[in-house]
């Protein structure tokens, strides 16, 4: 859904297109949300006439794709992965860990016991 | 010891104005569990850092400096050898019927 995308590069850190593709979905919904919550409490609010609550579940759905939260995934910030994200720091374990030893996380330190 | 009925509304009503929540004696489902969520796309937007330091926003911060940008020069270098050798990309077709030259082969 390339019509949501920025048209210059907007992000630093890790590029890749999936990284690219997140930020679009975080962007839309940020910009959605706000009607996303009124349509849904007019859905949820049992005192409103049925009719207008079935048009708000219309509309609801037929919102894009883009618009909606589970859309959006954590990836790494240093290394595009999508999977074993510490959303603490937004990196991937192995960056995590490369980053933590390097001394680059402030307050993370290597410990044994 | 039982409590009148109109008693405990009273004390929901006070308790409903101090935490600023709606009095709903009756239990309808009215949905202001929702309008009661924060807004999160703010936060959720501002998880990939931004991209900051690039040339063209040096030159719009600072637009009494002049800012070399080596790539683009570099660039522009390239290409300037490749024309001057007769490599250049080919110009752009204007009509539909001079970018069709190779499309129709008899």
């Amino acid at each position: 859904m390339s019509q949501f995308r920025a048209k210059k590069l907007d992000i630093g850190g890790f590029v890749n297109i999936r990284n690219i593709r997140d930020h679009t979905k975080r962007k839309v919904f940020a910009a959605n949300e706000p009607e996303r919550q009124a349509l849904r409490y007019i859905i949820r609010n049992t005192t409103l006439p049925q009719r207008v609550r079935a048009q708000a579940q219309l509309d609801l759905s037929q919102m894009h794709c883009y618009t909606r939260f589970t859309q959006i995934k954590n990836r790494c910030i240093m290394g595009g992965r999508g999977r074993g994200i510490f959303s603490d720091f937004r990196m991937g374990r192995y960056q995590f860990r490369l980053n933590a030893l390097e001394g680059n996380i402030p307050g993370v330190k290597k410990a044994s016991w | 010891m039982s409590v009148p009925r109109h008693r405990i509304l009273a004390l929901l009503q006070t308790q409903c104005r101090v935490f600023n929540t709606v009095y709903n004696p009756t239990r309808l489902r009215t949905g202001t569990r929702i309008l009661h969520q924060r807004l999160k796309g703010a936060a959720v937007a501002s998880y990939y850092p931004p991209r900051v330091g690039t040339i063209s926003q040096l030159r719009a911060l600072y637009p009494d400096y002049e800012i070399d940008d080596e790539q683009e020069e570099d660039w522009l270098e390239h290409l300037q050898i490749a024309r001057s050798r007769g490599k250049a990309a080919p110009k752009k077709k204007k009509t539909a019927a001079e970018s069709k030259k190779f499309t129709k082969r008899k």
